[in-house]
């Protein structure tokens, strides 16, 4: 349903341009659950916002096709965005206060969300919101509908966020890090939220984290991303058991484990993500790569398959 | 069996919030409650537990950021609960502390070497050949190089300034640093750089650590014994291996249990306890023992009767009426 083809962003910079993603390209399938992983700045919020529509920076160059069932994306008009936005897709952030408005009581947010887009009453926009903040497991909805965001604690404001993105029925739902922010426990309860939501609605989700236990709970197929660049594709089952690209598998390395023997110590990834701004030639994760050899100074070119990785260990 | 370094004895720290103008008054928030242990010289105590819990007010009681109100501290046997600012001064080259967001702690408009010699200059009489050489050497001993010295903070990723932040608090030789949460704002492949630096430093220099983190499986990997905290008060102590390898309290289990695995296997075998609701308000927590609103086995005795911080099996202890038995989760 979702079909993004070589998809760049860049931004115009005083000191230059930085190519924040570069070339991704990816396919999200109906009630499909994508989880893409990368460290900070490695492109995944930008790519994704660029999806929704929401670049607005007049610095920002966005080149490649992001086609929703069929129609193109790229270049359309923002009225008609709005339109689609909203109804068909829709986001959730990781911080649920930039979603809502302070002045507000949370069910006059949701219902003015269904005016927006249905042609109902408000009396019956209004129920629809109790019965939104219901279905996301709000206890007594009727009095939380009259709450100010800044009554609700961290995970109940992402379930009203929440709400808010299934006002519509979206057939697909962008979350970032919709759990980064709140306690282990609330994510637990927001992820059974999510996965209730998918079997209620069949909406397909494209999740965006950096944290590869949600992953494994969580997603069908995985993107992990690198300095702009998606470096492995893959199902979740294969990049968890066979991770192929170096960088996939020193992340799953570098966790601590909760279980079983402790490491003496942990198998860090040494150095830092390179700065976009002067993207060195060559696969972006050569420097920190401990099995990096004389072809690592070319670009890596990640196949078209379902499952492939950006990396000449790989394809040699 | 030596001295214990750190004794905190049933500290509690209670905040006055509103005013008397605004609807409700003035309410207090008992952020502390009854907070008792020790630490050994060269161990890592973990403090973990849910956002609002305590633990970065333990942390900051416990370098004396914050008058407690009521309770004892005692470091290294001396009484420290009521020393002025002054009397404080000498012990605080012998406690120091790294904060979370690395970002905040440092002043931007001072480079990296002005940052870590401060602390000498504010400590201790050495001349500025002198304050040099040790500051190139402390930045060498966090890993950094020594062109950094003239650099700013923003010049710096998220791991080197918490870098930064580690060298000003080693440049005392201090005895016991409290760290809260000092990885939780890193990249995860950049996050095991600084827990390795951390363990390295600690053997060297034989430096004790609080180590205070929601992150269960990072505070697994540094600490030697375990403090789990809920809504004030420690539910439930022990080494580290035994706490995670069988809680003995259901908030512990839930807890750790809500933790995601990267792997796919233990995925499969862990039943998830999916605890209802939020961690209830500090300024009315609930009466008898403070889980009893979300917790899975909670009885009638649970809502009227506060379970005290009791010695479950030696170096253990917890506080629960109907704590797990050990076999029954191994």
């Amino acid at each position: 349903m979702l079909k993004v083809r070589d998809l760049s962003v860049s931004f115009r910079t005083e000191q230059g341009i930085v190519r924040a993603v570069d070339g991704v390209s990816f396919e999200v399938g109906e009630g499909e659950l994508l989880g893409v992983v990368g460290e900070s700045g490695s492109g995944k919020t930008v790519s994704l916002l660029a999806v929704m529509g929401l670049i607005t920076d007049p610095n920002a160059i966005i080149a490649g096709s992001i086609q929703y069932r069929g129609r193109e994306l790229v270049g359309l008009k923002s009225r008609a965005m709005r339109v689609l936005r909203g109804k068909e897709i829709a986001m959730i952030f990781q911080d649920p206060m930039t979603a809502l408005t302070p002045v507000y009581t949370v069910g006059w947010q949701i219902a003015e969300q269904v005016l927006a887009h249905q042609r109902i009453s408000k009396a019956a926009a209004w129920q629809r919101a109790i019965d939104l903040l219901a279905e996301v497991n709000i206890p007594k909805p009727e009095e939380a509908a009259h709450r100010y965001p800044h009554q609700l604690s961290g995970g109940m404001r992402q379930r009203v966020v929440i709400a808010m993105a299934l006002s519509c029925n979206p057939a697909l739902l962008v979350a970032d890090e919709p759990t980064t922010a709140l306690d282990v426990t609330v994510q637990a309860q927001i992820l059974d939220l999510l996965h209730k939501l998918r079997r209620n609605h069949g909406s397909a989700i494209v999740f965006i984290t950096h944290d590869m236990g949600v992953m494994a709970e969580i997603a069908d197929r995985m993107l992990v991303m690198y300095a702009g660049r998606v470096v492995e594709r893959g199902t979740k089952e294969e990049l968890f058991r066979v991770p192929m690209h170096p960088y996939t598998q020193a992340l799953l390395d570098s966790i601590p484990p909760l279980t079983g023997e402790k490491p003496r110590r942990l198998r860090a990834i040494p150095g830092t993500p390179p700065i976009l701004l002067n993207r060195p030639p060559g696969c972006a994760f050569a420097p920190r790569c401990a099995q990096r050899f004389e072809k690592c100074s070319a670009e890596p070119e990640l196949g078209n398959g379902e499952r492939a990785a950006a990396c000449f260990r790989v394809t040699a | 069996m030596s001295a214990p370094l750190l004794e905190v004895i049933d500290v509690a720290k209670r905040f006055a919030v509103g005013s008397r103008f605004s609807r409700q008054g003035v309410r207090t928030v008992h952020a502390l409650d009854g907070v008792s242990f020790t630490v050994m010289p060269g161990e890592t105590l973990g403090l973990v537990g849910e956002s609002g819990c305590g633990k970065s007010t333990l942390g900051r009681c416990i370098t004396r950021l914050y008058d407690l109100t009521s309770g004892t501290l005692r470091f290294a046997g001396t009484d420290i609960t009521s020393l002025s600012r002054r009397q404080m001064r000498p012990m605080r080259r012998r406690i120091q502390m790294v904060f979370q967001d690395p970002y905040a702690s440092l002043n931007p408009r001072r480079r990296v070497r002005d940052l870590i010699a401060e602390p000498l200059r504010v400590h201790t009489s050495m001349s500025e050949t002198e304050i040099a050489s040790r500051v190139a050497e402390l930045l060498d001993i966090v890993g950094l190089k020594s062109e950094h010295a003239l650099r700013f903070p923003h010049e710096f990723s998220g791991g080197q300034r918490q870098r930064i932040g580690i060298a000003r608090a080693i440049a005392m030789n201090p005895e016991l640093i409290v760290l809260d949460e000092p990885v939780s704002a890193l990249d995860v492949s950049v996050q095991a750089q600084i827990v390795n630096l951390l363990a390295d430093l600690q053997e060297r220099f034989n430096l004790t650590y609080i180590f205070i983190a929601h992150d269960l499986s990072v505070v697994r990997q540094v600490s030697t014994r375990i403090a789990v905290m809920y809504l004030g008060s420690i539910v439930e102590m022990g080494s580290a291996d035994d706490i995670f390898s069988h809680p003995a309290h259901p908030y512990t289990q839930a807890l750790i249990s809500a933790v995601p695995v990267p792997d796919l296997d233990a995925q499969r075998s862990n039943k998830r306890i999916v605890l209802t609701g939020d961690v209830p308000s500090p300024i009315n927590p609930p009466s008898g023992c403070r889980f009893h609103t979300r917790c899975p086995v909670a009885q009638e005795r649970c809502r009227s009767e506060r379970p005290p911080l009791m010695e479950q099996s030696p170096g253990r202890k917890v506080a629960c009426h109907y704590p797990i038995a050990a076999d029954a989760t191994a």
